[in-house]
């Protein structure tokens, strides 16, 4: 049984050390993804990074994407679209992004997020662009 | 950016399969230690299903029994098979490692397998597949040949 036991220790620390990989990862990527540009647009709007065989991709961001209603969602495959996956420092799927009216990353969510923090990310972002159209 | 379908259970049941085998395999090995044989019989499953997909156990399991009886009912969802297999080769390849350190280091062989099945658990839980992820990763360096639609769309 102690081998077992000691196996089961060994599998823990694995899982401990890549959780915490994880979200160093997470957050080395958010920090440098900040700001990144791409195009402009009439409202702040959404990207979203998928590609082939992002099973969390079609099961659960895609209909949190669809309960935002009318809000403009660019979906990029982020294998043929290496350039701007690289930009937003997309190491994982589905990942997603929030751009203000101007084209600048606000939030960037990597791995799924629902709709509320995403509705949430976006309320923000049109508060700021109302801030920004007053002052 | 996909029109293929894949039937989602299949690849739960298969999941199921791995997660069983290598918990009766851990658990049951503490008692009688020739059950550790389950785990290179189970990575020969894995590698055989990844290359000739009609050898693939788990899955024959679900189509030819557990589908047609109605026990479990198909999900097809719009996907693609590649990472999924590629997923599936990894952890058949991470077993065939585990069952070479069975005998002289028990420890690491058990510790590989019990990572396969905690992997597969995540998958089976809560639909994250690492090995989808690093084909995604290996996709993107150009290192295997991903395909995918060249264009960003508006949804």
């Amino acid at each position: 049984m102690s081998t077992q036991l000691w196996a089961l220790a060994v599998v823990g620390t694995v899982v401990l050390a890549a959780a915490c990989l994880e979200v160093f990862r997470s957050r080395r990527a958010r920090a440098r993804a900040a700001g990144a540009a791409a195009a402009p647009a009439a409202e702040p709007y959404i990207l979203y990074f998928t590609g082939e065989g992002c099973t969390v991709c079609r099961t659960h961001q895609e209909p949190a994407l669809a309960k935002l209603g009318a809000v403009r969602v660019d979906k990029v495959d982020a294998v043929a679209e290496r350039e701007l996956a690289d930009r937003f420092h997309v190491y994982t799927l589905p990942t997603t992004v929030v751009m203000s009216r101007d084209g600048a990353a606000l939030h960037v969510n990597y791995g799924y997020a629902p709709a509320p923090k995403l509705e949430r990310q976006l309320a923000e972002a049109r508060g700021a662009a109302m801030q920004a159209a007053t002052a | 950016m996909s029109s293929q379908v894949v039937d989602h259970s299949a690849l739960k049941v298969n999941q199921a399969g791995i997660i069983v085998t290598v918990l009766v395999a851990f658990i049951g090995s503490a008692f009688y230690r020739p059950l550790l044989v389950l785990i290179p019989l189970l990575a020969i499953v894995l590698l055989l299903g990844t290359f000739v997909p009609r050898l693939a156990l788990f899955k024959q399991l679900y189509f030819k029994v557990l589908k047609p009886r109605g026990i479990v009912k198909p999900r097809p969802v719009q996907d693609r098979p590649e990472p999924h297999n590629f997923a599936q080769g990894l952890g058949g390849v991470f077993l065939a490692v585990a069952s070479v350190f069975l005998l002289p280091l028990t420890v690491v062989g058990l510790a590989l397998a019990l990572l396969v099945a905690v992997l597969a658990f995540v998958n089976f839980a809560f639909g994250y597949c690492l090995g989808c992820q690093i084909y995604f990763q290996l996709g993107k360096r150009g290192l295997i040949k991903a395909t995918g639609s060249s264009e960003t769309t508006r949804i």
